[in-house]
């Protein structure tokens, strides 16, 4: 890995030195168009740039401040930054109320700032791509504004507006405990406007060829600044027709191929990512034959993860796995454990909520909207080992992973603040003063670090943990630089192999040939030890080579493969082909049987003790 | 879905010169096949009298394995062997023969595998595949040996039970029980084949459930693909395999596990079985509604089932039928005037009998094919059908329900002595609420089910008191079989 310039594993990590300084660079990055397909091989990391890095000690994240933090993304080994909304806004929903496209709120600095992270990450290897939400904008956007002066003004038709609000009574109201209707009063222009998100989130009018102009020269104006591309939010919502929920709406699907064809034509490589929280079978639809979006996320997974531990059996992945229909030729989907938003329960039944509502939420504070506002580490109550688990999963499942800032470390969540916010505290960096996320006074600060003896930045912070190697941070990082290794984790096909324990999920990733590739993973969904008989059948006289370590486990015969499982344990296998007669042999007499030379299995170890 | 095809195997017999060293050949594999000499069990088939009969199924997870079988340990002779036929199922070399026989007084199938002397063989694993003989037939010797030991002759036979020549690249033993042997193709494919037949020509009564169900459109079972058949008796049957499944007793362990180790109130577990007991309920109500459709129904009496439950449990557990409470509730009970419908149950019902796989539960054996497990001997003619007295029994569905609701109790008892053998866990009482939750919601996901009321009593009371009553025949039948 040395040679490519990637920093070993092995190097004292430190503080990342600031990137205004002459900075050793990654790996060269190829332009986009000339690597079609890294958004399938990558792993995402989503930031909140007012919760990252404080650059010029006011309280607040920045872009400034990401790009200083560039080095330490590149040392944890993500491969695409995802932005959170960075856009002038009056931050009543953390920024997803745009109020200028064309702009950087000046809390984040301005667009050069962006233009230099942009730069600077793609040094480093990392690609960027950013939240934008085309469904609606703030009140506060001048195209709001002008419209509802009047019927006959110019933008009098980009919005929604109706006489009345009773329109539509099919379309659901996505946020029930905040929002009563789709439909706001405007007094000033004495009609309603639709919403289907919050009253001050006037949805855009795509009916209007205007607004369809519009938003395409925002998406051309941030492609030449030279994003990777966008996470499109809450995008099922963007028509209404009547009769119908509006959402997922034929002409919704039009658009976006029309977008999709602007990218295609004029910044191939770039990428789409859907937000859109729906059945797998639906929300496939948005990857369209191949010309809709790149990347759409796989909601119905993640809370299924979370009920299969707790129910220490897989079915409830492989069901909705088995529901899971194949990404089309180069798309994929996008898997997280955790994101930004709550951990949303809308796409479980009833009966399925009610359960993760007592397992994961239990203190009524916890719940959001229809989901739970808790982050990771609470969540499976600092459980390293089940943490480890289902970040295996996360990591060898079918889809590009997301995680989210702050989770490398197990970060705390503060259930006291509202809204979302309970997820969106300060970034813990260090020891110091406001976690090192700013010098700025503490009254100052957008929202407070956290404090408390178990999750608060004294005890859980990046330093601490890249100064001990058995961190939990150390294990992802090692896990993720071993993922980029082999790109049958973001591109094989998927198959799960059968085992008559309930406990275990197992599964092979196998890549297209010529590569082929298999990699065997095996999960103990259980708080207790098990055993398990894996049908491995297809893979008859492969050697399972266990991939932390290259050790080489014994062939795989006609019976089925016994595998021992510590509580929440996992492995991950490379099935190899053995070299022949050398299979059951130890490394260095097959080294001189294979006349010079090396087994194809057993290299040898990096200590050299066969040599 | 296309139709499950029938093979007939009785056309290309072998000559009965060959019976002698064939009867050799079996008295070798007798040997192996210690079950053969078991006494005949229930499905329509009575017990021998003097044997007492023996429920296998009463103990779920240990359906499939071989007890030990009476009278075994004596060595069998030739001259204890009968061939009643014996068909040529692929010819040639390799070759695959199909031999029935009485064995001591049992009706035994066999597969035979013959090769010329010398030729390479593909044992299965763990399998004893050594040859049990040797045939001097018109197109040469032969070596016979034991074809489901065999991956070679495996391949052949399911070849010619399929009409081709599939594409298999893996052969092993699924599973091995009293009844039958099974093998599983590549993972995909299963060949279950008889071992023990009834005495004289009839199909086989659970696979006749197994297939009536199938074509009634019940889809909670692995699909069908070809039945075997040598004339009215079955030989065996190539379905669908789904190695996946977990049995239903290891997933209601791994809530147990759970609720053992962490207590508290069984809704409140992390593993709690409650959503799967709902969803096997609704999966119970819909074989009924199946079997419904398949054999049709018809008025039961009351009465009548309540005198074949004091039947059963009179021999065995007399003082059950002592207590005051069972007294009052079988006395309630035959008081009953009005009729309750009556299907075809599945006869012994429990965790042992259903399995998870990714698209919900699955009916996996069928093996008493509608006759109550317990007492079938007894079973009064009232309950037979027609005038035949040995014809398929109807019964309230709760029958079942009742073996179930049993089984979540009995699976609850076993995983707490495990535990807590000397009772200072308290796990007993765990064991209690875990039971309760999941009879709650078995019997929600049952009843919930569209057109199951129909199929019950209407009167809440009779339908509980009822499946009590059938309980207490099914403890009865357990406690017989500890006797």
């Amino acid at each position: 890995m040395t040679s490519t310039g990637e920093p070993s594993l092995l190097q004292s990590p430190g503080v990342p030195a600031p990137a205004a300084s002459p900075t050793p660079v990654g790996v060269p990055l190829p332009p986009a168009e000339d690597d079609p397909g890294w958004f399938q091989r990558a792993v995402f990391y989503e930031v909140f740039v007012r919760g990252f890095f404080d650059s010029d000690d006011d309280g607040i994240g920045d872009l400034r401040g990401l790009t200083a933090k560039l080095d330490y993304l590149q040392w944890l080994g993500v491969d695409c930054l995802w932005l959170l909304p960075f856009y002038p806004s009056p931050m009543r929903d953390g920024g997803y109320d745009i109020a200028d496209y064309r702009e950087v709120h000046p809390d984040y600095g301005s667009v050069d700032d962006l233009r230099q992270l942009l730069g600077e990450a793609h040094r480093r290897g990392i690609r960027v791509i950013a939240d934008l939400v085309i469904n609606h904008t703030s009140d506060a956007h001048p195209w709001f504004v002008e419209s509802r002066q009047s019927r006959d003004n110019p933008k009098a038709d980009w919005y929604v507006w109706n006489d009345d609000d009773q329109r539509w009574p099919e379309a659901r109201v996505v946020f029930v405990d905040t929002e009563k209707s789709n439909w706001a009063f405007d007094p000033q222009r004495e009609q309603y406007y639709w919403h289907r998100f919050y009253a001050h989130q006037p949805d855009l009018n795509y009916d209007n060829p205007e607004v369809v102009e519009a938003m395409l020269e925002v998406v051309r104006y941030w492609l030449d600044l030279g994003l990777d591309g966008f996470r499109l939010d809450a995008v099922p919502f963007l028509y209404q027709r009547d009769g119908t929920s509006g959402e997922n709406l034929p002409e919704t699907h039009a658009f976006i191929r029309r977008l999709r064809s602007v990218i295609d034509a004029d910044y191939p490589g770039r990428i789409l990512l859907a937000e859109a929280n729906g059945w797998p079978a639906d929300v496939a639809d948005y990857f369209g034959d191949g010309d809709e979006c790149h990347l759409c996320f796989h909601f119905p997974l993640m809370p299924r993860l979370f009920m299969a531990v707790r129910r220490e059996q897989r079915y409830p992945i492989t069901e909705i796995l088995a529901q899971t229909p194949d990404a089309p030729e180069g798309a994929q989907w996008a898997i997280f454990l955790r994101n930004h938003d709550e951990l949303t329960l809308e796409m479980v039944t009833e009966e399925e909520r009610d359960y993760l509502f007592a397992e994961y939420a239990k203190d009524p504070r916890m719940k959001r909207h229809m989901g739970i506002g808790r982050r990771l580490a609470p969540l499976l109550d600092r459980d390293r080992r089940l943490t480890e688990l289902l970040y295996s999963l996360l990591l060898s499942l079918p889809g590009s992973p997301v995680l989210y800032y702050g989770d490398e470390v197990q970060m705390g969540d503060n259930l006291y603040l509202g809204d979302r916010d309970s997820v969106r505290t300060p970034m813990q960096w260090t020891p110091d003063r406001n976690g090192g996320f700013s010098r700025a006074d503490f009254a100052s600060l957008y929202l407070p670090p956290l404090m408390d003896p178990v999750y608060g930045f004294a005890a859980v912070n990046v330093e601490a943990q890249q100064r001990n190697p058995s961190s939990f941070l150390h294990w992802l990082r090692r896990m993720l630089h071993l993922r980029r290794q082999f790109p049958v984790f973001g591109t094989g096909a998927f198959e799960v192999v059968p085992c008559s324990n309930p406990s275990v999920l197992a599964y092979v990733r196998t890549g297209a040939e010529p590569d082929g590739t298999s990699m065997l993973c095996v999960h103990n969904l259980s708080r207790f030890g098990q055993p398990a008989d894996l049908y491995l059948g297809p893979w008859t006289a492969r050697q399972p080579v266990e991939l932390l370590g290259r050790v080489p486990f014994p062939l795989v015969g006609s019976d089925p493969y016994p595998v021992t499982l510590a509580p929440y344990g996992f492995w991950w296998f490379e099935l190899t082909e053995p070299a022949p007669l050398l299979a059951d042999t130890p490394p260095a007499v097959a080294a001189v049987l294979a006349d010079g030379a090396p087994p194809a299995v057993t290299p040898a170890p990096a200590d050299g003790g066969s040599a | 879905m296309s139709p499950v095809r029938t093979v007939e195997t009785s056309g290309h017999a072998l000559p009965e010169g060959a019976y002698p060293a064939l009867a050799e050949a079996l008295a070798t594999l007798a040997a192996r096949h210690p079950e053969w000499l078991l006494p005949v069990l229930p499905g329509g088939v009575p017990v021998p009298p003097t044997v007492p009969p023996i429920d296998l199924a009463a103990a779920p997870g240990t359906v499939n394995e071989p007890v030990m079988a009476l009278g075994a340990g004596s060595t069998v002779l030739a001259g204890d062997v009968t061939v009643r036929a014996a068909d040529v199922v692929v010819p040639g070399r390799p070759g695959v023969v199909s031999v029935v026989a009485t064995v001591r007084g049992r009706t035994v199938h066999a597969v035979l595998g013959l090769r010329p002397p010398g030729a390479e063989t593909f044992p299965l694993p763990d399998a004893d595949e050594a040859p049990v003989g040797i045939l001097d037939l018109d197109d040469g010797l032969a070596v016979v040996s034991d074809a489901l030991t065999d991956a070679q002759l495996c391949q052949a036979l399911l070849g010619a039970l399929l009409g081709e020549d599939g594409d298999i690249d893996r052969v092993r033993r699924a599973w091995m029980s009293d009844e039958s042997t099974a093998i599983a193709y590549d993972d995909r494919v299963a060949l279950a084949v008889y071992g023990r037949l009834p005495p004289e020509p009839a199909p086989h009564p659970g696979l006749e459930m197994y297939l009536a169900l199938d074509e009634a459109g019940f889809n909670h079972v692995a699909a069908p693909i070809a039945r075997w058949r040598r004339g009215q008796w079955d030989l065996g049957v190539v379905h669908e395999y789904e190695p996946g499944a977990a049995g239903g007793w290891a997933l209601a362990l791994t809530s147990l596990r759970d609720l053992y180790a962490s207590g508290g109130p069984p809704e409140r577990a992390g593993a709690d079985f409650g959503p799967e007991a709902r969803r096997l309920g609704r999966m119970t109500a819909r074989l009924h509604l199946g079997l419904d459709a398949a054999f049709g129904r018809r008025s039961g009496d009351v009465a009548a089932w309540v005198d074949a439950v004091e039947r059963s449990v009179a021999p065995v557990a007399p003082e059950l039928l002592g207590d005051p409470e069972v007294a009052d509730l079988l006395t309630t009970l035959r008081s009953v005037a009005v009729p309750c419908p009556a299907i075809r149950t599945h006869g012994d019902f429990h965790l042992g009998r259903v399995e998870r796989t990714d698209l919900g539960w699955f009916v996996f054996d069928f093996s008493p094919g509608g006759t109550p497990v317990f007492g079938a001997g007894t079973v009064p003619p009232g309950l037979r059908a027609g005038a035949d007295a040995a014809g398929p029994v109807y019964r309230s569905p709760l029958a079942d329900v009742a073996d179930m609701l049993w089984s979540f109790r009995h699976v609850a008892d076993t995983a707490a002595a495990e535990r807590d053998p000397t009772g200072r866990l308290g796990l007993a009482s765990l064991a209690r609420l875990w039971e309760v939750r999941n009879r709650r919601a078995f019997l929600s996901g049952y009843l919930a089910t569209p057109g199951i009321r129909g199929l019950v009593p209407p009167a809440r009371g009779l339908a509980r008191n009822l499946a009590a009553a059938f309980e207490l025949e099914r403890t009865a039948a357990k406690r017989a079989l500890h006797a």
